[in-house]
């Protein structure tokens, strides 16, 4: 437990919202974040394994530093606190992603209507997990202080899975305003587990025949696939179960991500996509557990036998507990299900200034004459099991030097209001390399920080030759 | 190329960036060791229901108590047992018979030895309006663990007479009711 609450010093708020990686154009993975995109270079190559680390992990509610300040107070009226100061929308999620490789290319090299074609394949793992409120106050008062308090039991969601994705993109500038992209995704998903959609209560009211009555009501699922083999599996199958599962060998699913640049004026740029417009059916070494019933208890009924029917309260008590073993009697089937893939939509509007101006013409001048500066403001909406998870982000963007570029973003969500993050991109010649944190207000101490991010990696760019 | 030394100052400066200016300041991570859950949990235990029929025998004549024996695991169960640190039964009698009892509660091991009995006692109703009786055993240091050694109950109802009772027949009117709960006090702790 302690290492899950440690793990909140490297929280993020902002789980896959990527507001400094989207937009910037020198960096060819941000073609991944909208298809329709403004394309720069010829083309790219992502080196293998190291074109895009990403990983954040975040908790919302609390930070590491509201748990484990040395301020002398008893840590479990902390965690007390701390339990009670949360909410069920509140959330823990993981996510992390490898692009295994990834290449893009222009078609046609002149600079207008030509069409840009990437590819690639990544791995993703996302783990999700709402804060179950009520079971926690179940957990820390019981039911003492709670009669007529109906525990919600779907309050426990949570949702995990690891997944590749293999990717082919379309991006073409149908005019010199407006370019369209559109991206089609197989995933293959290797593992996977949630359990949504969970309804149910547990209350205590005063009883009729007793003093009190207990009332469980359970209509609860857990969704698996891909598990078994963890279960009577060697290592060496185990690994080579994994790599078919990784090569589109294992649940498959399509999705399509959308998006689309429109230059309305030289200086302003509106753009927007949709990601992970898709979902996956899962039919391979599925099994589904479901507990759903229903039961009403007021105690032991001491019956008496000697005087009345034979009928001891043994025979009663065997009947209550054979109605506890149907209460908690989990079915489990190996029914196909299907799931849609959590949906992001980003959007942006920005104004370009300070074009480089030659004051004589020289043809063999190589510097850039595009704009230095941009400044802009980024919405980015994801849906999650049950709401939809946002961020906005100003930004400004600036070309440093010819081969160095900065963007700085200010990002405000539900629960952060000081997000500042910080991305470089530079390049040695065709190699190219970039890096990207946020909240960096936070590192003075970063156990008060409930946001750090982190990604990172290195491609290999053909560049137009007027660039 | 002259200007690589520069963008590898500007690098640097941002890949140790987080190792230059972060820090973790203030924090003990060690006082995690003594997280406790103190939850207190209200359980249905025994309901009795009898009317004055239930104390004649076949001929119509009283018997001298009723008993009834149940196995009553909830407290020799490794996860309460582990956790419980105090116990209390809470009972509330009502009885409306013009017969006072003797309400007797006998906690046996799975050896049949007595670990713990107590006894309620319950006036008559010479009316036959209800009166209630209220009775709180807690269970605590030895007392609570002869309970956690204990699988069953037994509960005995003798009958009292004294000089406002009558004896019961099958025509005596009213009824004895019992409603009980367990109060758990566990101490969940790593």
């Amino acid at each position: 437990m302690r290492w899950l609450l440690i793990l909140g010093v490297f929280a993020t708020l902002q789980a896959q919202n990527k507001q400094l990686l989207y937009g910037f154009k020198d960096v060819p993975q941000h073609i991944l974040l909208n298809p329709g995109t403004q394309i720069d270079s010829k083309g790219y190559v992502g080196v293998p394994l190291l074109s895009q680390i990403h990983f954040n992990a975040g908790i919302t509610g609390f930070s590491a530093f509201d748990l484990f300040a040395d301020d002398g107070k008893d840590f479990s009226q902390k965690v007390s606190d701390i339990v009670y100061g949360m909410d069920a929308k509140d959330f823990f999620g993981i996510n992390q992603q490898l692009d295994l490789f990834s290449a893009g290319f222009r078609l046609k090299t002149s600079s207008e209507k030509s069409i840009f074609i990437s590819f690639g394949m990544y791995q993703e793992s996302d783990f999700f997990f709402y804060f179950p409120k009520d079971y926690a106050v179940l957990a820390f008062e019981g039911n003492d202080t709670n009669l007529n308090r109906r525990f919600n039991l779907g309050d426990l969601s949570a949702n995990a899975e690891v997944l590749s994705v293999f990717h082919i993109g379309i991006n073409k500038k149908i005019n010199p305003k407006l370019t369209l992209g559109l991206r089609g995704k197989i995933y293959s998903s290797i593992v996977q587990a949630s359990s949504t959609n969970n309804t149910g209560s547990f209350t205590t009211v005063e009883g009729v025949g007793n003093s009190l009555k207990h009332i469980f009501d359970f209509d609860m699922n857990l969704q698996t696939s891909g598990l078994s083999f963890l279960e009577n599996s060697s290592t060496t199958n185990e690994i080579d179960i994994l790599k078919k599962r990784l090569l589109l060998g294992g649940n498959l699913g399509v999705g399509i991500d959308l998006g689309f640049t429109y230059e309305f004026a030289p200086e302003w740029t509106v753009d927007a996509s949709i990601q992970d417009l898709g979902f996956i059916n899962y039919s391979k070494d599925v099994k589904t557990y479901v507990l759903d019933n229903y039961f009403e208890y007021e105690g032991i009924q001491s019956l008496f036998p000697e005087l009345v029917t034979g009928q001891t309260a043994q025979d009663y008590w065997d009947k209550v507990e054979n109605d506890f073993d149907d209460l908690f009697e989990i079915t489990n089937t190996t029914t196909s299900y299907t799931k849609w893939r959590p949906i992001k939509f980003n959007s942006s509007i920005s104004y370009n200034f300070g074009r480089k101006t030659v004051k004589e013409c020289n043809c063999l001048d190589k510097s850039d004459p595009t704009f230095q500066n941009r400044v802009g403001a980024h919405l980015f909406v994801m849906k999650r099991p049950n709401h939809f998870q946002w961020a906005f982000s100003a930004f400004y963007y600036r070309k440093l030097l010819k081969g160095l570029q900065l963007k700085a973003t200010y990002t405000v969500d539900t629960y952060s209001f000081k997000n500042v993050g910080l991305g470089v991109s530079t390049a040695l010649g065709p190699v190219q390399f970039y890096v990207m944190a946020d909240n960096l207000l936070d590192y003075q101490n970063i156990a008060k920080s409930q946001s750090v991010s982190l990604q990172l990696g290195f491609n290999y760019i053909f560049k137009n030759n007027e660039n | 190329m002259k200007n690589h030394p520069i963008f590898f100052k500007l690098l640097l400066f941002f890949i140790f960036f987080v190792s230059l200016f972060s820090c973790v300041k203030d924090t003990d991570f060690e006082q995690a060791v003594p997280l406790a859950l103190t939850p207190v949990l209200e359980v249905s235990l025994i309901q009795i229901e009898e009317t004055p029929v239930s104390f004649l025998d076949s001929s119509g004549t009283e018997v001298l108590s009723i008993s009834d024996e149940i196995v009553l695991e909830l407290f020799s169960q490794n996860a309460v047992k582990d956790y419980l640190f105090k116990a209390e039964l809470v009972f509330e009698i009502t009885n409306s018979i013009n017969k006072a009892f003797d309400v007797t509660l006998s906690f046996y091991d799975p050896s049949n030895t007595l670990q713990h009995t107590f006894s309620i006692a319950v006036d008559n109703s010479a009316t036959n309006t209800p009166l209630i009786t209220e009775h709180l055993e807690v269970f605590e240091a030895s007392i609570l663990d002869a309970l956690k050694l204990s699988n069953k109950l037994n509960i005995t109802i003798k009958l009292i007479s004294n000089s406002t009772s009558s004896n019961l027949t099958a025509a005596s009117e009213g009824i004895i009711a019992l409603k009980s709960k367990a109060i758990l006090y566990l101490n969940v702790s790593e």
